[in-house]
């Protein structure tokens, strides 16, 4: 290159030549106890996250006790068989060990990110917690009330009350994903101390489980101090909970939940969307991006950018191993409510009756192809990826074939996947919102029934 | 301890820029901070300097509208760009094969942004921004809390006093004129510092950096921050304030007038912050959370303010049937404990903060950032390298001291929300 150079900016420049990213090599090696370890180096900072994954997801709870999973996961730190709370806090923290634990459908997840030189007491304190908590009834308690407490407070969040709310009216009752991950005020008043640690006893084991050990450390490392914490730990979780999922609804309703004076309507389009393992996965990856995954995408760029409706518009497929919920999401002013629906169902439709330009299939396949580097910047976004492996039993290499697979997809996979898999005469819209001022408009768009549903009763306190 | 590397340069335009290389990343952060914040708009224009940034991302003389955020996406990248009260940043992360997009769009935009404004534009993200008020303050439990603390603690003619997010009122008031006069003010190379951290070439990065960012002309001298910086040390008095408000839980939020961040104080209030309310350990969450039982959560910072006078604020969420008047008394009484505080308390917030300056590190979008904020804001990025000594050089005995002097009664502004028609 020369030094003459100008500098053309009346066009994009073109990018330097590709270099290979490769996810990084995972070892794995499995204890005689059934507990999988999976090793990656990562990373130059000294800096090392461990993390447990256990099939002690809230699809394993009882419907009754829904919210238990979270609690107990929320409560394993709360003190063990040697140390208070105050003294699992304090011995971590005097490390600089940050520790989570939180339940997800699938799974509980359990880590800790320690600088490296910490790890071999972090790790101790980390396995004592998942290992011997105590489950005192009065810290069961105290969490239990801290976790009725929020969702009072999410009663209030109209974006965290559409969330909680829409569920139940995509999935059809029975189904374990129609309830919030948190539980209902109901199910988590009636959850008692014995329940915690029946629930613990019953999915916290190792066998099936794994510990991932990601950043500054080697595999035979990261072997001696797992089989050193956790070799002697035994267990069996239950099986995998197993269940149908059904939809809520048979033809497209409109449901508002009433919050009088709200001042914008959070909208919820949702569906019964697809399992992790769909064969369709890729393709729908790469048609959502096209819909509402990205910044450029076309809700976005219809409600935000054209019509300045809202300061969002997203959409998405939540992929667990039963299908999950399919959600439209964003919040706009209460005035321009049915004018939004209208345009979020009208760029649905085209998606499923136009093919997309080729330009814009290419866009959104190069943004989800290109963007794993950026994603992969710290131990604990590699943590989080070791666990989508883990969780959903697929192989090591799997990230390196996804970006190729998702280079394949074409114009017409999103097309075909769009009309297979976007069901708009079923949608159930969720809107909180001011339903004087809303219903008539919504009701107008001819969509499907308008139920008006009260916002969440007085719970008792 | 770790060394970021830093290397400075300065352009005849009055740009500075600091690079900042790790080989070993896959990606390259491009990150432009302007000293330019809320602190910055004149009475009227609250929310201005906030809609400004949104403009930034309409398209400039070569750049397409909305083309900004695609090019940047079909790389694989991510972007955004926010405001605050001292600063206006842009920052992309990309594969490192695409700097030169990155530094193509900055420049265009810092150049040439006004010969693709128009009226229609500016309409359509003032709908956004109005949005983006409903969707944070007004349709939210205790969204306002930060607009009516700011008001609180600093005096009226204070540039902290307004709020970031804007009224209504003023946002629609900003015209094309507004835009246009507040580009030409503050958005030059002379008032901005643009990071590179990741992987590239340095040498080739400056080439890039001289052939984008060169040909745009120096700007006027930035004018003076409008109203008076020179705030009292103390707030003076107590402020106070109860609303009814649509919230379950009745929340306290407690705010103190501090110094500025960079003082000697200022790190002090920092580790005060993590001492009271950073993990499960902290002295709120032991005491109130888990002892007493009156807190849901307790939430601490001291905000890195550098214009005369900064705040730490805290938040404590009374749990259900606990009410204000045995809440309050009790909140007080933990923070009184500050001004005897162990020895132990102290080097658990040290250990906290110091881990998580290294967990962040490990991002090049959160290095160049800091880097851009230490140039911008002291005129010397190498403070990255520096931060935690300052931190670690915080004493029980400064914790203790700080506490006395700025915690008390007569320096702090009180604001609560309760649930509308009683308590929950």
């Amino acid at each position: 290159m020369s030094e003459a150079r100008t500098f053309d900016r009346s066009r994009a420049p073109t990018p330097g030549p590709v270099r290979p990213f490769r996810f990084p090599h995972v070892e794995r090696a499995l204890l005689d106890n059934g507990l999988t370890v999976l090793t990656a180096r990562h990373g130059r900072l000294p800096v090392v996250t461990a993390a447990l994954v256990l099939e002690a997801g809230a699809a394993a709870e009882p419907a009754e006790r829904a919210g238990l999973a979270q609690l107990v996961a929320h409560a394993l730190d709360a003190g063990t068989r040697t140390r208070s709370a105050d003294e699992v806090a304090w011995a971590l923290e005097r490390l600089g060990v940050e520790f989570n634990a939180d339940a997800h459908w699938d799974a509980a997840i359990l880590s800790i990110v320690t600088p490296r030189d910490r790890l071999e007491p972090a790790l101790e304190l980390f396995a004592e917690i998942a290992r011997e908590p105590a489950f005192r009834a009065e810290e069961v308690e105290r969490l239990r009330d801290e976790q009725l407490a929020e969702i009072l407070q999410r009663q209030k969040e109209p974006g965290a009350l559409a969330a909680d709310r829409a569920p139940g009216f995509i999935f059809a009752p029975g189904v374990p994903y129609r309830r919030p991950l948190g539980g209902t005020y109901g199910s988590v008043a009636a959850i008692g101390v014995e329940d915690v640690r029946a629930f613990y006893r019953g999915w916290y084991a190792p066998r099936g489980a794994s510990l991932l050990v990601v950043g500054d450390i080697d595999a035979a490392t990261a072997c001696t101090l797992a089989e050193s914490r956790f070799g002697d730990w035994t267990g069996q979780p239950g099986a995998r909970p197993s269940f149908e999922v059904r939809p809520g609804v048979q033809r497209a309703t409109v449901f508002v939940i009433d919050r009088p004076g709200s001042v914008q309507s959070e909208i919820r389009v949702g569906d019964v969307g697809l399992e992790r393992g769909h064969p369709d996965y890729v393709p729908l990856q790469v048609m959502n991006s096209l819909l509402g995954g990205a910044f450029t995408s076309r809700l976005n760029m219809n409600l935000r950018e054209r019509h300045g409706f809202t300061y969002g518009a997203h959409s998405g497929f939540a992929f667990r191993r039963r299908p999950g919920p399919f959600l439209i999401q964003t919040a706009v002013a209460t005035e321009v409510t049915a004018r939004a629906t209208e345009e979020i169902l009208r760029e649905v439709r085209r998606l499923r009756d136009e093919a997309a330009p080729e330009a814009e299939v290419a866009a959104s396949r190069d943004y989800l192809a290109g963007t794993l580097p950026l994603e992969l910047q710290t131990t604990e976004q590699l943590a989080g990826r070791l666990a989508d492996l883990v969780v959903h039993d697929l192989p090591d290499d799997y990230f390196d074939r996804n970006r190729q697979q998702i280079l394949a997809v074409t114009a017409a996979d999103v097309q075909r996947v769009a009309r297979e898999h976007l069901r708009p005469e079923r949608f159930a819209i969720v809107v909180v919102g001011d339903a004087g001022a809303i219903v008539p408009g919504l009701e107008a768009l001819g969509i499907g029934p308008v139920e008006v549903h009260q916002g969440p009763a007085q719970e008792p306190v | 301890m770790i060394q970021i590397p830093i290397e400075q340069h300065r352009l005849d335009n009055g740009l500075r820029v600091v690079l900042s290389r790790d080989p070993e990343a896959a990606v390259v952060a491009v990150n432009l901070w302007y000293a330019v914040g809320s602190r910055n708009e004149r009475a009227g224009r609250t929310g201005f300097a906030h809609l400004f940034e949104h403009m930034m991302f309409q398209g400039s003389a070569h750049v397409p509208e909305t083309a900004h955020f695609a090019f940047i996406e079909q790389a694989g990248g991510s972007l955004n760009g926010s405001t605050w009260l001292d600063r206006t940043n842009y920052f992309e992360t990309l594969p490192s094969n695409y700097l030169e997009l990155g530094l193509w769009l900055e420049s265009d935009r810092m150049g040439w942004l006004l010969d693709a404004l128009t009226q229609e534009k500016l309409d359509n993200q003032r709908d956004v921004v109005k949005n983006e008020r409903r969707w944070r303050v007004d349709n939210q439990p205790y969204g306002d809390w930060d607009e009516r603390i700011q008001e609180m603690v600093f005096p009226p003619d204070h540039p902290y006093h307004h709020s970031l997010i804007g009224s209504m009122e003023d946002l629609d008031a900003a015209s094309l004129q507004d835009v246009e006069q507040f580009f030409r003010t503050f958005y030059a190379p002379n008032n901005a510092v643009l990071t590179i951290a990741g992987e590239f070439d340095p040498g080739e990065a400056m080439r890039l950096v001289e052939g984008y960012f060169g040909p745009i002309p120096c700007g006027p001298a930035v004018p003076p921050i409008p109203g008076c910086t020179a705030a009292p040390p103390l707030i003076g008095e107590e402020v106070r304030l109860r609303i009814e408000h649509d919230v379950s839980l009745p929340r306290m939020y407690v705010a103190y007038r501090i110094p500025p961040y960079g003082s000697i104080e200022w790190y002090a209030a920092e580790v005060a912050a993590h001492v009271l309310a950073a993990g499960q350990g902290s002295l709120l969450t032991r005491r109130l959370v888990r002892g007493r039982m009156l807190a849901q959560d307790v939430v601490a910072f001291a905000l890195p303010l550098v214009a005369g006078a900064s705040m730490l604020t805290l938040w404590v969420t009374g749990r259900p049937g606990v009410e204000p008047e045995r809440l309050e008394p009790a909140v007080f009484e933990e923070l009184a404990s500050l001004r005897q505080v162990s020895d132990d308390d102290v080097a658990r917030a040290a250990s906290l903060l110091e881990a998580r300056h290294l967990v962040d590190l490990q991002k090049m979008d959160n290095r160049a950032d800091l880097l851009s904020q230490f140039a911008t804001l002291f005129g010397d990025p190498g403070r990255l390298n520096t931060e935690l000594d300052r931190l670690r050089a915080v004493t029980p005995a400064d914790v203790r001291g700080f506490a006395e002097r700025y915690l008390g009664q007569d320096n702090r502004a009180v604001l609560w929300y309760l649930p509308r028609g009683g308590a929950a």
